[in-house]
């Protein structure tokens, strides 16, 4: 990076000379060493799956959870630092209760977003803030249909059919473009974010992880449901059945 | 537009759900009952809605008349004393307790709990106690008291059977002295014939008594059939 | 005729007036009944909500599942009954977005419902209701049937019923359910319920033939689509001023 230690990177008020604001890349930065997270919008539904990279043995699984509710239809999956997540997923549910207050309804997963990255975007504004270490996979069901959306630390959002942020963004990101959005069912999409997850995993660097799977679907009665262990259990028998026959491809 | 002119009978966050209590202090055992019933109007709601409650081993609570504001006391006393445990390692003295309700009360003077209670247990001395109340706080400790629907009933029988008033050559027991000269098996007799009459006479008494007897053994509770009409 | 009287706001209101926040109920829905069998609870109430005398609306809901084995019906003011739905809906969103693995069972809702109306009628602001809530408990089986008010006003027993039911249905409901909790089967449940929303329905004027009943059991909850009653209406000819 150039520009680094020539004074602009202590605020997120001040502006490289080439129009970088450096505190919102740190962030990034932040985010790029976490465990992956990815979210694929199927036909009937939005699936997340996260690499949760265990820190110690002695950690509990099931604890620590990096994909939370935010309202029935409505989840996220985030990458980065976790506490500044937690804070994400509070404000997110503050902001969808006081939808529900004005409205009797369930936020739309496009208000979400806007109003989630606006939230973000005001770390990223004044001299004293720091930007939240985080991107957030925000999907869930409206009446749209699924819905799944990004946010970068920078506050922006876009909409996706498969996203991914944190370490194995890359590989990700090569797997997501090569499936078939219009074809894949959530059920389908289960098993391809397990296969993801496990190709994006650096058994290098990284050992122990668990892999975290949420899905909100037709299936689940557009609900965000946990996805059971028999069906976890089926990915990744899927996964490991491709692998094998890379294996014997290879040989 | 709004006149003085008649108007609709405005919302009153009062009612009151009947049922009788009773409590009688001996020298080493407090007995505390309640009948069952719960009313509203001429209806009868069920006919087992405790309102006496075990507040320690030690301290039992009674309430009678609104019966959301009765539950209301109870919870806020149990709640009152559980902080005081954590804060001194003991339990609250039944006399604390009294002292506690009466200000519980008070504090709401110009917004009533309509609750009429009676407070009943050992104090520190192992003697039976009892603690009479209005529903604004105004506290006493007395050898027997009976209140809620059939006080009026039954408060002139425990006069005559417990402090011996109008009878000829008993010792009569002064309303401030602080217990009974009764056995327990006295008192739980008297309670029951108490309870069988006012059911007879009170509309908002019956169904069951629950009889809660407080001896330095801990809180002994019963339950006996009254008349259901 | 007693009229339905709105209120003004409070700045047009007489000054010389007490401030009044709730003199009554303004469209009502009538009798709720709910009852303890053998697998579990049942509950009925009528599809109408009244404005005064008038049949206003004929189509309504007034029982609420509170996840899958908690079932809430409501009398009085429908308003004040959508307004608790409100606040039912955040609390299971609440409770979903813990994630605990704990469930909110009958007696907690029950309790949330008697805090919730004690604190307005507290602030002489009552929510112009009576509740019935029953359930089963999902691990011990345990039935639940209880009542609340706007008066926060509790009590549990094997047979409950508000409003006009409490005169007409309770003491039909008590004569056919107590001591028999145990072994009544969901047919005698059924026409239980059904005989006494028929007798309501004879001498409630505020109420209708056209019902919905839910049964909660250890293995759910199901709530039915509204039906009507057979009614028998021949002996009107014979009265006079009745019929023609």
């Amino acid at each position: 990076m150039t520009s680094i230690g020539t004074g602009y990177d202590y605020a997120v008020s001040t502006y490289s000379p080439d129009g970088r604001v450096f505190q919102i890349e740190y962030a990034s930065k932040a985010v790029d060493n976490s465990g992956t997270a990815i979210g694929i919008r199927a036909k009937d539904g939005v699936v997340f799956a996260v690499e949760k990279l265990a820190q110690s043995k002695l950690q509990v699984p099931g604890t620590n959870q990096r994909i939370q509710g935010v309202e029935r239809h409505l989840g996220m999956a985030t990458s980065g630092l976790l506490s500044d997540a937690k804070q994400l997923v509070t404000r997110a549910r503050s902001d969808a209760l006081n939808y529900r207050n004005s409205y009797s309804a369930s936020i739309p997963v496009k208000t979400m977003a806007e109003q989630l990255g606006m939230f973000m975007h005001a770390y990223t504004i004044y001299s004293g803030a720091r930007p939240y270490g985080c991107s957030v996979v925000l999907g869930g069901m409206d009446d749209e249909g699924p819905q799944l959306y990004m946010i970068d630390p920078s506050g922006s959002y876009w909409g996706y059919r498969g996203c991914a942020s944190g370490k194995g963004k890359q590989v990700a990101r090569t797997e997501l473009e090569k499936l078939k959005f219009d074809e894949l069912s959530a059920r389908q999409a289960i098993k391809e974010a397990t296969r993801i997850i496990y190709s994006a995993h650096d058994e290098a660097k990284d050992k122990e992880f668990e892999l975290e799977l949420v899905w909100i679907s037709a299936e689940t009665n557009g609900r965000f449901e946990r996805v059971s262990k028999e069906m976890v259990a089926e990915a990744e028998a899927y996964t490991q059945a491709l692998l094998n026959a890379e294996m014997d491809d290879d040989e | 537009m709004a006149t003085s002119s008649a108007k609709e009978a405005s919302f009153s966050p009062y009612e009151d759900n009947g049922g009788t209590n009773l409590a009688i202090a001996g020298q080493d055992y407090c007995v505390i009952a309640s009948d069952t019933r719960q009313s509203r109007g001429y209806n009868i709601n069920t006919r087992f809605a405790p309102k006496t409650f075990k507040l320690s081993d030690k301290t039992v609570l009674s309430t009678a008349g609104c019966q959301p504001d009765g539950n209301m006391v109870v919870t806020r006393i149990k709640q009152h004393m559980e902080s005081y445990k954590h804060a001194h390692n003991k339990e609250m003295s039944t006399p604390a307790v009294g002292q506690l309700l009466s200000t519980m009360l008070y504090m709401k003077r110009f917004f009533p709990y309509y609750s009429f209670n009676i407070l009943g247990g050992l104090d520190k001395e192992g003697k039976g106690c009892i603690y009479s109340y209005d529903a604004i706080g105004s506290a006493e400790r007395v050898p027997c008291l009976a209140s809620g629907s059939a006080a009026a009933l039954v408060q002139p029988f425990l006069d005559n059977q417990v402090r011996n008033c109008n009878q000829v050559g008993k010792p009569r027991i002064m309303a401030a002295s602080p217990v009974s000269h009764l056995s327990l098996d006295q008192a739980i007799k008297i309670t029951k014939d108490a309870f069988t009459s006012a059911t007879e006479r009170d509309i908002y008494t019956g169904d069951n008594l629950q009889i809660f007897i407080v001896t330095r053994d801990g809180v002994e509770e019963q339950v006996h059939p009254l008349k259901r009409d | 005729m007693a009229s339905i009287k709105l209120k003004l706001p409070q700045a047009a209101q007489n000054a010389q007036e007490p401030i009044t926040h709730s003199d009554g109920p303004i469209v009502t829905g009538t009798s709720v009944l709910g009852i303890k069998y053998k697998d579990g609870i049942m509950v009925a109430a009528d599809c109408l909500a009244s404005y005064g005398s008038l049949a206003r609306f004929r189509d309504v809901n007034r029982l609420q599942a509170f996840g899958e084995r908690t079932i809430i019906g409501a009398s009085g003011d429908i308003g004040d009954f959508q307004y608790v739905q409100d606040e039912l809906e955040k609390l299971m969103i609440k409770d979903f977005c813990l994630a605990d693995g704990h469930e909110l069972a009958t007696p907690h809702v029950y309790s949330y419902l008697h805090r919730l109306l004690y604190s307005r009628r507290s602030e002489m602001k009552p929510l112009w209701n009576s509740y019935v809530v029953g359930g089963v408990h999902s691990s011990s089986s345990q039935r639940f049937l209880g009542y609340v008010d706007l008066l926060g006003t509790t009590y549990q027993s094997s047979t409950i019923a508000t409003g006009f039911g409490a005169h007409l249905a309770q003491p039909l409901l008590r004569k056919a359910v107590e001591g028999r909790e145990d072994t009544l089967t969901e047919e005698e449940a059924v026409k239980i319920l059904d005989d006494c929303m028929r007798v309501l329905f004879y001498r409630d004027a505020r109420s209708l033939n056209r019902i919905r009943r839910a049964k909660v059991t250890k293995d759910g909850m199901e709530v039915t689509d509204p039906y009507s009653l057979e009614t028998e209406w021949a002996f009107a000819e014979h009265i006079v001023g009745y019929g023609a």
